[in-house]
């Protein structure tokens, strides 16, 4: 929207989404090693990977090192995107791998993927209710209390922009795994905020 | 969803349609059209809704990401090996030379001495930016949170708002509203929406919309959670979509509507004991890469020094 509220004295916003760069043009100037390219990918992408890789691991000193770690991994690794997925997911993708190495070589406990798929949805109940009354603030609370499996897998869903198929691409899952994790994340959500109701 | 006669699935949404509903992403009409009259399948989108709310609240939450190559006085994988650290070594550097373009006019803008929660505005003596997380609103003062502690916003009847993002909500009935978006079949994919009466605005809005978009402005009718359709002064009925996508721009905003814990700067006359009082506040979500403009008139300051500076505090956070 080119102003379309000039002189009307307003604080106001203009459109100028200036981010809508080609993507796989990028990495394969990456590859060749411009500068600039990286920088613009870095500008495009980092926000959402070290918002994705911190709600994972919870911890900003560490969540930026696994972002450098990433990144560092793009400008060596750029000229082996071969286009199979979106850059989006590639690079969510390496970030994850960076992940759960530095959780690896801190011998931190990760709640098992396959104890995770297996708890069942709680479907509309009671617990149900606890969503629909939380405020922000406390659904915000209650999803840095969830394991981290079910923090990655929302972040990947409501943080990244990726689709089901394409987080299901990063997980190395099928959609249909993707479909009973989320249901399940959100049962142990909604169980975090019912319990949290029932003790205030 | 269920297709016809001989599918046996439930009636309602899949998880997939109400996800990508949420998310934003295509959708097809008929699990459109199902949602508007199936007061289960908006629930459970509000639920989704209030989710995916959760996650971006923590997004938002999250600090900016750091400029890359910052030396990391301890990186024990660095270490493994001497071949090993110089090709990380090499790699860094290379980093640290491509972060120099993009990062060294936003840090030199928004660099604070530490102890600070204030930034000067670059030719407008007296003027600073507060830019931080907003923590509550309280009457007419609000309460930033910024990276060295709170800061007490003041405001008053001249004190300009405006805020910005997926603000679907305040899409309502009899609302003044300018949409962009790409045009398909008559109906308009909103892709930017200007709600609410433009202080001061006279006449048509000068809006010069891309090939193959439209703009359109008149009053909301018909308002959903899918979209809305446009009155416009000629009383041309024009169907818009919207989407988790669809960047919602309030620019006459009452405080009362902002929203705790999303990015919020403020621009004004700093007083004593971390006390602002401003001349003009926005929010808008962390990297929303939308510029503020600022036409108040300012004795001593020039409009475009106070949206440079709060472009500065924003783009910093983002």
């Amino acid at each position: 929207m080119k102003d379309p509220d000039r002189d009307t004295g307003a604080a106001t916003f203009t459109a100028s989404r200036d981010g809508a760069c080609d993507d796989a043009a990028s990495l394969r100037r990456i590859g060749q090693g411009d500068e600039d390219a990286m920088a613009a990918f870095y500008r495009a992408h980092s926000r959402v990977v070290l918002a994705q890789v911190l709600l994972v691991v919870g911890e900003r000193a560490l969540a930026e090192e696994i972002l450098q770690d990433t990144m560092l991994a793009v400008w060596r690794g750029a000229g082996s995107f071969r286009g199979e997925s979106s850059v989006r997911s590639w690079v969510i993708g390496i970030a994850r791998r960076q992940t759960r190495d530095r959780l690896r070589a801190r011998r931190l406990r990760v709640v098992d993927d396959t104890f995770l798929a297996e708890q069942a949805g709680s479907g509309p109940g009671p617990d149900v209710l606890a969503l629909d009354r939380a405020e922000l603030a406390e659904v915000m609370s209650a999803i840095r209390e969830l394991a981290a499996s079910h923090r990655e897998l929302l972040g990947l869903v409501f943080g990244s922009g990726l689709s089901l198929p394409e987080v299901a691409g990063v997980l190395d899952i099928p959609v249909g795994t993707v479909k009973s994790r989320l249901t399940a994340a959100r049962a142990a959500l909604t169980g975090i905020l019912s319990e949290k109701g029932q003790n205030r | 969803m269920s297709t016809g006669p001989a599918d046996t699935r439930s009636p309602h949404l899949d998880l997939a349609e109400l996800i990508a509903e949420v998310t934003g992403q295509a959708v097809a009409d008929q699990a459109r059209d199902h949602l508007a009259q199936c007061q289960h399948c908006r629930a459970e989108a509000n639920r989704w809704d209030r989710v995916a709310g959760g996650i971006r609240g923590l997004a938002t939450a999250a600090p900016q990401a750091a400029p890359p190559g910052r030396p990391r006085p301890t990186r024990p994988r660095m270490l493994a090996g001497h071949r090993r650290a110089r090709l990380a070594a090499s790699a860094a550097a290379a980093l640290i030379a491509t972060a120099a373009a993009g990062y060294a006019v936003t840090a030199a803008l928004t660099r604070q001495p530490p102890g600070t929660a204030l930034t000067a505005v670059s030719g407008c003596a007296g003027f600073e930016v507060a830019t931080g997380t907003l923590r509550q609103v309280t009457g007419s003062r609000l309460v930033i949170s910024t990276a060295s502690g709170p800061v007490t916003v003041t405001t008053a009847a001249s004190t300009r708002v405006s805020m910005a993002g997926a603000l679907r909500s305040d899409i309502t009935d009899g609302a003044p509203v300018i949409v962009l978006g790409p045009r398909s079949g008559g109906t308009v994919a909103a892709a930017t929406l200007t709600v609410g009466r433009l202080p001061g605005a006279k006449g048509a809005p000068k809006v010069t919309p891309p090939p193959g978009w439209a703009a359109v402005w008149g009053t909301v009718a018909d308002a959903g959670r899918a979209g809305f359709t446009v009155v416009t002064a000629g009383g041309t009925r024009v169907p818009v979509t919207t989407s988790r996508s669809t960047f919602v721009v309030v620019p006459g905003a009452r405080l009362g509507q902002l929203q705790a814990g999303v990015t919020t700067a403020a621009v004004g006359r700093a007083g004593r004991g971390r006390v602002l009082s401003a001349i003009g506040v926005v929010q808008q979500p962390a990297g929303s890469q939308f510029r503020v403009q600022f036409h108040t008139p300012v004795r001593g300051c020039s409009p475009g020094s106070l949206a440079d500076a709060l472009n500065a505090a924003l783009a910093g956070r983002g």
